[in-house]
């Protein structure tokens, strides 16, 4: 009777098992044609209709990894984050190395602007298992990491990020320029020139690498450098109108410079006595406009005091000869350009290229030594 | 020391009331050997029995799906005509194939096991589980709202059945095959086999017997291997992470377990209600109930809720996965619970345990969803409270609460989430029993004229114990190291007729008056009690001891010592047939007062 029983088992057994396996195989057909029928859906734009197909595929291969991602991707797409969330959250917890899941649960949280939890996603991805073209995956998740940072103004993480990065770019121009202009969304200005220096050198002509140094250089008060950048750049992209501003500023602050090096007696007396006289036209037309009576020193104003201040100075300018005179009278000039852009707003022109030169006269001191770097 | 405690362990080495003292050993032993085989072949038959089922249920969810997606398309949609028409066509075919071919296979299948268990002796005609199949997969195959558990449970048992017949097995095995095949179909449509024992014990069988127990495991674990050899070993629902941060979100899950409850006990009162009106119809509408249920179910489908068709497993997993908003989740609770009863009370085959859940489910999540709406520091998701809602339910309506607990841990296999289940299947549990005092299996089937033990009546029994009817000794109590003399002298002053005689080191004799007398009369004088009695001592009680275990002995002797169990020497009291009989007369009449 056992003897029975055991054949009998067996031969149901059998029986079952083929229909089990016809029937698995009709399901995964139907699963991988409601897939598709979804991913259609989601490339015409009608992210509801996919969801459903990607929803009805799940019924008939409840476990596929790849079905279940592209649900919750296109649940995300869709806004509905908290059911993307938990779908994310069930693949992460089977596949927590995977880093399309971890891209897809960053990309979730950066949409929730939950720092973070989008730096703890991102960075699994960048160091996760990914199941084809590793490398481009893992350098898009650490660029699109750092897109986001930079969105959230978050520039010392952002830096962190880049810094890291670029020491892992493989030697392509088309990275190493997209990392520098990071580094210069990051104002992260030195990094971002020795990027784009990076680029020139696989590419001397790279009209945006030329531009990008050039406005690099422009930001770390290094004028030489960025005037001979910006002219490279200038004659390769002329429409490149951006360039082309920065380039006639940077000109003007190097004309107007009297600390630029190598420079004779007579013509630092000269670009001091010019700035000295721009100041004070400045300081005259800044108090004109805003109704300011120079005169009177009790005016809730320091333009009263700096035009005072100038006066005397001008009597002193006969004795520029003297280191001290001329370092004095150009102190005097770049407070009262500082002062006049506060009260009378940015300015143009040779007022502009010496508020600069206020702003950064140590990187003015610095453009000789970058000449050569340039020149390079 | 020499007990003959009843349930002592030596007691199990007592040669079986049928086999006399005088019995040869061979002849017992031979008795004893045929017996263990017997024994071994069920247990051997319990693992075939999980077999077939497995297989069994293997195809019925296989004809399940197959039907699905034949009749209503790979994925029903809302607005969709087949989904609006075909469950009211197949309804009619059903009906035809209920009334004329399969009129055992109304109903779920759960109480037809019980009554062929207590009623039929176990048997369950072939023919019911072939019907079974074909009418439950039709059924919710077309999307009515019901579950293939039950049916499974039924097919199982039916199974066991007709191998038992086939094995000309006694009555009694006979019997014993039902509940084992039950276990066994019912852990393979569940991929749990622990819930389904219980339930099986719970529901079934009514009481916790551990003859059968063995089997039950055992078959119940055969089917279930089976189950997993051929759809994988995945549970029924992907469970999200689940977390309790603090005990004080307790009381989130108590209010679960009370809307638990009663959504519940609506669900059952819904049930029992229109079941008795609709059987009271005339009969020709048996045609037409289950067509105009299906038609009902199909418009709610058609309308935009296709969730609630068919067991929805998948929905109950969606649920779980914060697929729905709190809103959407108690319109489907309220849908399905309108779509089950409509689909069960008109006679249609298919079980109750998926819609349970399902209900369960989506009103879990609703509740949890609103909680957290008004608490959002609460920790638990939206899967959390899903997944306790439907231990809730199933507590709550089924009033099987050891199996929804375990269910849940099963379905799980989390079981940090053991608290909070607990905490609500018991609030849900008290709900309903305070609100709907008869279970719905109870309900159904005294509406089907029959009358089937429940655990939850057995539960509520107040058992009688051997203390509740022992007396003080009314002569003293005499020592085996006394002289017969010595004793003699000591009865004098009674009125007794029989004493005790506490043995050493250990055990009990009893000595008559008039024993005592002719002994001394024969010179035995000075001998002591322990000497000069026979050697054949008293079996005894403890005070805890059932009163009816007390029966078997009081007719053998006229007393019988109720000693302590720290100490067996200490006397507690003495019992006889006259005390257990007034016993049980003074229950009597306050139960009928």
């Amino acid at each position: 009777m056992i003897a029975s029983l055991a054949i009998l088992a067996v031969l149901a057994f059998l029986f079952v098992n083929r229909l089990v396996n016809r029937f698995g195989e009709q399901e995964k057909a139907l699963a991988r044609h409601l897939y598709e029928q979804g991913l259609a859906e989601q490339n015409a734009g009608r992210p509801e209709g996919a969801i459903e197909d990607f929803r009805a595929a799940l019924t008939y291969s409840r476990d596929n990894f790849q079905y279940q991602l592209s649900l919750a991707r296109a649940l995300r797409d869709t806004g509905r984050t908290d059911e993307a969330e938990t779908y994310l959250i069930s693949l992460w917890e089977h596949s927590p190395q995977d880093g399309a899941v971890n891209l897809a649960l960053g990309r979730l949280a950066a949409r929730q602007r939950l720092l973070d939890k989008t730096l703890q996603y991102y960075h699994n991805a960048i160091y996760g298992v990914w199941a084809s073209d590793a490398d481009t995956n893992r350098l898009n998740a650490w660029f699109e990491l750092i897109e986001f940072l930079l969105r959230q103004h978050a520039y010392p993480q952002a830096q962190a990020e880049l810094i890291t990065l670029a020491a892992e770019l493989p030697p392509h121009p088309d990275l190493h320029l997209r990392a520098a202009d990071l580094f210069a969304r990051a104002q992260d200005y030195d990094h971002a020139l020795v990027e784009y220096q990076r680029v020139l050198r696989f590419d001397r002509g790279n009209a945006a690498a030329l531009a990008g140094a050039g406005e690099a250089a422009f930001s770390l008060g290094r004028y030489r450098a960025a005037q001979r950048y910006l002219q490279s750049a200038a004659r390769l992209s002329p429409g490149d109108t951006q360039a082309s501003q920065l380039l006639q500023t940077s000109n003007l602050i190097l004309d107007a410079d009297p600390f630029s090096h190598r420079l004779s007696s007579t013509e630092r007396n000269r670009r001091i006595r010019a700035a000295f006289s721009q100041a004070g036209e400045r300081l005259d037309s800044c108090a004109q406009s805003k109704a300011i009576d120079l005169k009177t020193e009790s005016a809730p104003s320091d333009l009263p005091a700096l035009r005072e201040r100038w006066g005397e100075m001008k009597t002193k300018l006969k004795r520029l000869s003297e280191d001290d005179t001329a370092d004095a009278a150009m102190d005097l000039v770049f407070e009262i350009e500082q002062e006049t852009s506060k009260e009378c707003g940015a300015p143009s022109g040779l007022d502009q290229a010496l508020l600069l030169l206020a702003q950064n006269r140590a990187g003015t001191d610095r453009a000789g030594t970058d000449r050569s770097g340039a020149e390079r | 020391m020499n007990h003959t405690s009843p349930l002592s362990p030596e007691s199990s080495s007592v040669a079986p009331p049928h086999v006399s003292a005088a019995t040869p050993r061979r002849v017992r032993r031979f008795s004893m050997t045929a017996t263990s085989r017997e024994e071994q072949f069920f247990l051997l038959l319990a693992m075939f029995i999980g077999l077939f089922s497995g297989l069994a249920v293997v195809c019925f969810r296989l004809a399940i799906d197959w039907t699905r997606i034949g009749l209503l398309g790979p994925a029903p949609q809302a607005h969709n005509l087949r989904v609006l028409f075909v469950p009211a066509l197949v309804g009619l075919l059903v009906a035809v194939l209920v009334v004329h071919v399969f009129p055992q296979v109304r109903g779920s299948g759960v109480n037809q096991t019980k009554a062929a268990l207590y009623i039929f002796n176990g048997y369950i005609p072939f023919r019911t589980a072939i019907g079974k199949f074909i009418t439950a997969a039709l059924a919710i195959g077309s999307g009515y709202s019901l579950g293939p558990e039950d049916p499974s449970l039924q097919i199982g048992a039916s199974l066991a059945s007709a191998l038992g017949r086939r094995m000309e097995f006694s009555r009694e095995k006979l019997r014993l095959l039902a509940p084992v095949g039950a276990a066994a179909g019912l852990a393979a449509a569940f991929n749990a086999p622990i819930s389904a024992v219980l339930f099986v014990i719970e529901e079934v069988i009514g009481r916790w017997s551990a003859g059968i127990l063995g089997s039950v495991v055992l078959s119940a674990i055969s089917s279930v291997v089976v189950v997993r050899w051929f759809l994988g070993a995945q549970p029924l629902f992907r469970i999200p992470s689940l977390t309790v941060a603090r005990p004080t979100e307790l009381i989130a899950y108590a209010v679960l377990g009370l809307i638990g409850g009663i959504a519940a006990v609506i669900f059952a009162k819904s049930i029992a209600y229109f079941r008795s009106r609709l059987r009271s119809w005339p009969k020709w509408t048996q045609y037409l109930q289950p067509s105009l249920a299906g038609l009902a179910i199909g418009l709610i489908g058609y309308l935009g809720a296709p969730q609630v068709l068919g067991a929805g497993y998948q929905y109950m997993d969606q649920a779980m996965h914060d697929q729905f908003t709190w809103k959407m989740l108690a319109i489907l609770a309220g849908l399905k619970i309108v779509a089950t009863t409509l689909s069960f009370v008109t006679g249609t085959p298919g079980g109750m345990f998926a819609p349970t859940l399902f209900i369960g489910a989506m009103l879990g999540g609703a509740v949890g969803g609103v909680e957290r709406l008004f608490y959002p520091h609460l920790t638990g998701s939206t899967g959390t409270y899903a997944l306790v809602g439907m231990g809730v339910l199933f507590a709550g309506f089924l009033r099987a609460p050891m199996t929804s607990v375990f269910m849940v841990l099963e379905v799980s296999g989390n079981y940090s989430i053991i608290v909070p289940v607990i905490v609500a299947n018991a609030v849900a549990y008290v709900i309903s029993r305070s609100l709907q005092p008869t279970p719905i299996f109870d309900l159904l089937t005294r509406q089907d004229g029959l009358d089937l033990p429940s655990l939850e009546q057995q539960r509520e029994e107040n058992i009688l114990r051997v203390e509740d009817a022992m007396q003080p000794p009314t002569g003293p109590v005499l020592n085996a190291d006394e002289t017969v003399r010595e004793a003699n002298e000591s009865v004098q002053q009674s009125a007794a007729d029989v004493f005790l005689v506490r043995l050493s080191p250990t055990g009990w004799s009893s000595v008559t008056r008039d024993l005592l007398k002719r002994l001394v009369s024969e010179g035995k004088g000075e001998m002591t009690l322990g000497s000069a009695l026979p050697t054949e001592r008293l079996p005894y009680l403890h005070p805890d001891y059932p009163l009816e275990m007390a029966l078997r002995y009081v007719y053998q002797t006229p007393l019988v010592p109720v000693v302590s169990r720290a100490d067996f020497r200490k006397l507690e009291g003495v019992i006889s047939s006259e005390a257990v009989l007034n016993k049980y007369r003074v229950v009597s009449r306050e139960d009928e007062s």
